[in-house]
């Protein structure tokens, strides 16, 4: 029988992936949103979840940025 | 510069958000591009100061070279054909921002102000000049600050004369107000003879020679500055010069002096039989640093800022060569001094007897009545207990009156030492000599005070030009981290890790032995690895079979492996920990590959670079459009999605400021030629991995060395200090991982008071 769950296809590099992994790995089991990890650059994970990884990264990357004081 | 940092700190965005591949797909058919996330929206209010519009163009405009803006910075176009005599103008009176090819910025400090008087300028001077030079009319606000800035500086000076010392001022009623201070009036040595009301010295002083600037004099302006001035002075208690000096920086009386050392008229001290010899010949730029120290036939104490390689040592000979007097020249480290002492000889015609090191390892006694004494910071700050010899040669240091003291690197003493030094020396005038004056403690202020204004600085860009330091390729060098290495870099628990596993990632190892090998063979270049992280150095050196030096590499060995890579064809590569980073002289190196690094340093990034700095090859190969254009390569190997991202932005800053850009490399090594370099199997790269997990948090820390201490400020929460178990060799790396879990349990416990026995309770609480 065929089980069909909606959900969102992310395509990222491998340290991204890993990144989202282990944001997922942080939570209690009950709010864990990857659905599957299909390889190291796509996972597949409930639809809800996008701006969470989207603010997540972006602050990660801001973290890793550096801005010139003006 | 605002507008060029601004521009660069764009594309760096741009590059880094190399997610563009890293979209969202809902339901398979909506893109998000990750642009989104970057928010480059300028700070708001920021727009509106920085609007000039209303300054009023002068009609000649083009003709006229910069920009002056109200809130005091200053924009250089260096396509004028005013250029070269505007930059001479603006590098005295104001402090460089950024200075790229074609547009340089510039900011009017209180300090670069107070370089500016006491470089000769008056204040008057420096507003007709920069009006002459402005395309619009000098904003009012910046006048003012000139002004008040300038009003009080440069005033007064303080002359040692016959081993007196004097306050001097042209303006009487400066010296009485002066006097009117009770430390000072208390300090000042009455003469027995009244002159004239005051009771001043009167004197002429000589013309100031100051130069580079007349060309930019109108006559009228000319004849003032040839007018002869009268000179006021009082003489003050020798044993009060350091409280007299304390009141009159400027959160007291606002008078700071300025030091000036009539050497020609000293005939207390012996003079130091020593002249250039006819082969050093100073190149433009070191005349022009030179004639700004003796600018009035007097020396003038301060700060010579030139780019590492631009012949600093020279400099520095030349102007012991001028003094002719006992001079003592303090260095960073043992090997540097030795370098030192070979400058001496090399430029000057100094008598062998007359130079002497001291260091822990050779002390040499200093003999007859003058001479230079090369030495260390430490040896002379030392607080402890020394061997008696040297206890012997320390004190004759103490007693003996310095001419000239000549310090190295000013830069990476931290103020307490200098206060130390400075206290110990007794000497006339003090030249401090350094490539970069940045600290990310912001301590730099204080060498004014210490040492003195900055005096010249160059500009790296003119000098790699006209072909005098070489001209370098940099690049950042993108290495993704791998799946394994990632995944452990998130994880809470290895956040004392974070700095060990993105420098070991195999990715970067792989880039680094690709360029290795390829500058090897391809090229048949010199060069150097720094590696900050002691673990990824033994292991990088270990694996790739080269030699390394690190603090605690002995000096003979150390003198050892530079003899080996200055003259060895074997030799081509040797790994350095930050004990390279000052002052140790490899002029054969032309490539640096950067591995790891201090946080985000802008000194110690300039500093490495300054290593490969010196020109190689012919002069005319080196120009622009000659045979090379580039024959130094500064690699800087960074993991990407990483701290490292961070901290290497952070520390290009000053080499981008001084004009240099750094290229982007992102697929090193390439493809096709990946299976022959280290940890190309997974296998490998695990085995790696868990070495670098099962070392101690200490093992994978920073290496520390006594030299700097610029250090707190950057590494606060991210430092580890080293424990005995390293130490020992004990270094139970397993254990260790249990026993900090367990400890803390431990402890925890007994602090519920309510749980201790009765007979403790009392004691705790």
């Amino acid at each position: 029988m065929v089980n069909a769950t909606r959900g969102l296809l992310i395509s990222c590099d491998i340290p991204m992936a890993q990144f989202i992994i282990s944001m997922n790995n942080s939570k209690p089991s009950n709010q864990k949103f990857i659905i599957h990890v299909l390889d190291d650059t796509h996972l597949f994970v409930q639809p809800h979840a996008t701006e969470m990884i989207r603010i997540a990264i972006a602050e990660f990357r801001e973290a890793n940025t550096y801005e010139k004081p003006a | 510069m605002g507008i060029h940092g601004e521009k660069s700190r764009h594309s760096k965005k741009h590059k880094s958000s190399k997610d563009d591949h890293h979209r969202v797909t809902e339901d398979g058919n909506a893109y998000f591009a990750a642009e989104d996330f970057d928010d480059d929206r300028i700070p708001e209010g920021e727009p509106k100061k920085r609007d000039f519009t209303k300054l009023e163009l002068k009609p000649d405009h083009l003709n006229r070279p910069l920009w002056a803006c109200a809130d005091g910075r200053i924009f250089l176009e260096t396509f004028s054909p005013l250029y070269k005599q505007a930059y001479d103008f603006l590098i005295a009176i104001a402090e460089p921002v950024c200075r790229p090819e074609s547009m340089h910025e510039y900011n009017l400090t209180p300090h670069s102000l107070y370089a500016a008087v006491s470089v000769g300028l008056e204040t008057e001077t420096i507003i007709t000049v920069l009006n002459k030079l402005s395309k619009t009319k000098l904003p009012k606000e910046m006048i003012d600050f000139i002004h008040g800035s300038t009003a009080n500086y440069g005033k007064v000076k303080l002359v040692l004369k016959k081993n007196r010392y004097f306050i001097e001022s042209p303006f009487p009623e400066v010296l009485k107000k002066l006097l009117k201070d009770e430390v000072i009036g208390k300090a000042r040595i009455s003469a027995e003879v009244v002159h004239g009301a005051d009771g001043f010295t009167v004197s002429k002083s000589l013309n100031e020679l100051g130069g580079g600037h007349d060309d930019l004099l109108s006559e009228a302006e000319l004849a003032a500055a040839a007018e002869e001035k009268d000179t006021h002075a009082f003489e003050i208690d020798p044993v009060q010069v350091e409280n007299v000096k304390q009141r009159c920086l400027p959160n007291a009386l606002n008078y700071p002096m300025l030091e000036e050392y009539d050497f020609r008229n000293d005939t207390v001290n012996p003079d130091l039989d020593m002249e250039l010899k006819p082969h050093a010949q100073p190149r433009p730029y070191q005349e022009k640093s030179l004639s700004k120290m003796f600018g009035n036939g007097r020396a003038r104490s301060g700060i010579i800022v030139l780019p590492c390689g631009a012949g600093k040592s020279l400099v520095g000979v030349s102007a012991a060569c001028r003094i002719k007097k006992s001079c003592l020249c303090l260095a960073t480290n043992a090997v540097s001094v030795d370098q030192w002492a070979f400058q001496f000889k090399l430029w000057s015609t100094i008598r062998d007897d007359h130079i002497c090191r001291f260091t822990s390892d050779s002390k040499e006694r200093f003999r007859g009545n003058v001479g230079v004494v090369v030495t260390t910071y430490n040896m002379v700050a030392f607080g402890g207990k020394r061997s008696e010899e040297s206890e012997k040669i320390i004190e004759e240091i103490r007693n003996r009156e310095w001419g000239l003291l000549l310090m190295d690197e000013v830069h990476v003493v931290p103020a307490h030492m200098f206060r130390k030094v400075i206290s110990i020396t007794k000497s006339h005038c003090k030249l401090g000599l350094t490539a970069t004056l940045v600290r990310e403690d912001e301590r730099i202020t204080d060498l004014n005070f210490l040492i003195g204004p900055k005096l010249y600085e160059a500009n790296w860009l003119d000098l790699v030009k006209s072909g005098f330091i070489a001209n370098v390729q940099c690049a950042e060098v993108w290495c993704p981290m791998t799946k394994e290495f990632f995944a452990e870099y998130l994880k809470k628990e290895n956040s004392k890790k974070k700095q060990a596993l993105y420098v070991m990632n195999p990715n970067k190892f792989r880039a680094c032995e690709f360029l290795i090998r390829f500058h090897e063979r391809e090229r048949g270049d010199k060069i150097i690895v720094f590696a900050d992280n002691l673990f990824a150095l033994t292991e990088y050196a270990m694996k790739l079979r080269k030699p390394m030096i690190y603090g605690a590499t002995s000096h003979v060995e150390r003198t050892k492996i530079l003899e080996a890579f200055k003259t060895s064809k074997d030799v081509n590569t040797i790994f350095l920990s930050k004990v390279g980073d000052n002052s140790i002289d490899i002029p054969e190196a032309n490539v640096i590959i950067q591995i790891s690094s201090h946080a985000g340093s802008r000194r110690q990034e300039a500093q490495r670079l300054g290593r490969i700095l010196r020109a190689k090859g012919r002069l005319e190969d080196r120009l622009a459009g000659g045979k090379e254009e580039y024959n130094a390569f500064f690699y800087s190997l960074v993991s990407t999605d990483t701290q490292e991202m961070y901290y290497s932005t952070k520390r290009q800053q000053f080499l981008i400021d001084q004009g240099y850009s750094f290229k982007v490399i992102t697929s090193l090594p390439p493809p096709d030629c990946g299976a022959e370099l280290s940890y190309n199997k997974l296998q490998e790269q695990m085995d790696l991995l868990r070495k670098v997990l099962s070392a101690g948090d200490d093992a994978v820390g920073l290496e520390m060395l006594e030299e700097d201490a610029d250090e707190v400020a950057l590494m606060k929460a991210r430092r580890s200090s080293g424990s005995m178990s390293v130490m020992s060799g004990a270094n139970g790396m397993v254990y260790m991982e249990y026993s900090t879990g367990h400890k803390r349990l431990v402890k925890s416990k007994p602090k519920d008071p309510s749980k201790r026995h009765y007979l403790f309770k009392k004691r705790f609480t």
